[in-house]
């Protein structure tokens, strides 16, 4: 696994994304309410740019005639046949289990330390305009 | 539905997906792509008064898909999916390697009361495609057109195809499932008459179900969506049957019949239902002079999407195998529709005579095409 810096953090607010080509593969970053989730930018589906999709919420599994909104701001509706992908864990709605698309880690780092070179130990701090970290 | 996903693709056909860069040559033909006007106004210029007055670009206004009824990426700029033929020779044309699109107009023309109305929203559509997409956006011929009819008043429906039939570019006459009647019944007469005449295959399509004047292939309406287009697949089963059984093939023996978006795995079944029958009953109807599953090799042609494919591939094979696909099926892919099927990622890998057959030659011989 190599860290691949993407950005920063403040290019991406909460509610927005960002499409980056790392190693050869085209990722989606997202910023969900102050942290940053990636996806690969391809449904397992048909192959469809998956993070050019909507985000939202859904209506969750319940009781025949009732609706439960749930998981605003989590939901990637694919952009071709619409299946859904929770962007925190990768999988589908539908099949938790066993339709899901690959998930990578991103980190936040300390602009100060950047000096480093694109393949660090990483940690987690939360300061503003800091590194945005891709790990593929 | 457990849905089985396909295998992750490769990184190239991944990025050749989202960016339609790639190219794989294969010279295919998709027979159900949909081309729209920019704007309402391309279509009411060509309208003469009272409809330039009337019409404003309705469509159906129930039955809307709550999530999206176009495929995202297709939207240029924010205008109408499927609207720019740059965009759409991008992401259709160039990505897949199609020789030839054959363009069907969704003009929900078929839903009026008005038969007047009906007839002149068909008529402006073809005009509007026969001067856009199939001229000034056509260079290279790569577009194929389809002359829609509204079919409340098939002598009105008649001429149009009269008006059409010579246009190098029209391929095949086309009118939607959503209907009043089934296609076997004595009204639709005028309509195959002038097919046959001009040897257009018609191209029966679905989306205006119980839309208007049209009744639902349904026992009465569905409450949703997703309900009402799983079952558009019923109407087609019905006008099928209907066609065979009243001697549509034998009183127009020159008629050829495209079911488009209106599935293919109910064909087998209800074949091995309705031959039997013919045994007992065949004195009802003493016109359907053979099995009636045996007018589909001359006269009937499905296309591919939406694809109903089972978990089990093995169980796909066998499908094809009982539909006869190798004869009968010509791929579709529905762009820039929501159900969109990818060329490359809708069917399992193929053995090369019907992977030929389904995406290339079936229809190159059925439309009389040439690449």
């Amino acid at each position: 696994m190599t860290a691949h810096i993407v950005g920063r953090a403040s290019e991406i607010a909460p509610g927005d994304r960002k499409i980056v080509d790392v190693a050869g593969r085209s990722i989606g970053v997202f910023n969900i309410e102050g942290t940053f989730y990636a996806l690969r930018n391809v449904c397992p589906h048909q192959g469809a740019p998956l993070c050019l999709g909507s985000v939202k919420g859904t209506a969750e599994v319940s009781r025949a005639g009732e609706y439960v909104w749930g998981r605003e701001g989590r939901i990637l509706r694919c952009p071709w046949h619409g299946w859904e992908f929770d962007l925190t864990t990768g999988e589908s709605v539908f099949n938790p289990h066993r339709t899901r698309v690959r998930r990578y880690r991103v980190t936040v780092e300390d602009a100060a330390d950047s000096a480093r070179d694109a393949s660090v130990e990483t940690y987690e701090i939360a300061v503003d305009d800091d590194l945005l970290v891709l790990h593929v | 539905m457990d849905v089985k996903a396909a295998p992750n693709p490769t990184i190239e056909s991944a990025q050749a997906g989202a960016s339609g860069a790639a190219r794989r040559r294969t010279g295919i033909i998709d027979v159900d792509v949909h081309p729209v006007p920019r704007s309402p106004d391309e279509i009411r210029a060509r309208m003469p008064m009272p409809w330039r007055d009337r019409f404003k670009g309705e469509r159906r206004s129930f039955f809307l898909n709550p999530v999206h009824g176009s495929r995202l990426d297709s939207m240029p700029g924010g205008g109408p999916a499927g609207s720019e033929p740059d965009l759409l020779r991008e992401q259709l044309i160039d990505t897949y390697d199609v020789a030839h699109a054959i363009l069907i107009s969704r003009t929900f023309c078929n839903i009026h009361p008005d038969p007047d109305y009906g007839a002149a929203i068909a008529s402006a559509f073809n005009e509007w495609l026969a001067d856009t997409w199939l001229t000034e956006y056509n260079p290279d011929g790569c577009f194929k057109g389809s002359i829609t009819v509204a079919q409340q008043d098939p002598l009105r429906a008649a001429e149009e195809i009269e008006r059409w039939a010579e246009h190098p570019q029209m391929i095949q006459v086309t009118m939607d499932s959503g209907a009043r009647m089934p296609f076997g019944q004595r009204f639709y007469h005028p309509i195959y008459e002038a097919c046959e005449r001009h040897g257009l295959p018609l191209a029966i399509h679905p989306g205006t179900e119980g839309m208007g004047i049209n009744h639902q292939p349904t026992p009465g309406y569905p409450t949703h969506y997703v309900e009402w287009h799983c079952a558009m697949s019923f109407s087609f089963q019905a006008h099928l049957v209907s066609l065979l059984t009243e001697g549509i093939f034998e009183r127009f023996p020159g008629l050829r019949i495209v079911l488009v978006e209106g599935g293919i795995a109910w064909l087998a079944p209800l074949m091995w239902r309705l031959d039997p029958y013919w045994k007992a009953l065949r004195s009802e109807i003493p016109w359907v002079r053979k099995p009636p599953s045996e007018y589909l090799h001359d006269h009937v042609r499905l296309a591919s999407q939406p694809l109903e494919r089972p978990n089990d591939d093995r169980q796909f094979m066998q499908l094809l195998e009982m539909v006869d696909a190798e004869r009968l099926l010509m791929f579709s892919s529905d762009y820039p529709h929501w159900d969109f099927d990818s060329p490359t990622r809708a069917f399992p890998k193929l053995p090369d005579a019907l992977w030929q057959a389904i995406f290339r030659d079936n229809a190159l011989a059925f439309y009389e095409l040439e690449v």
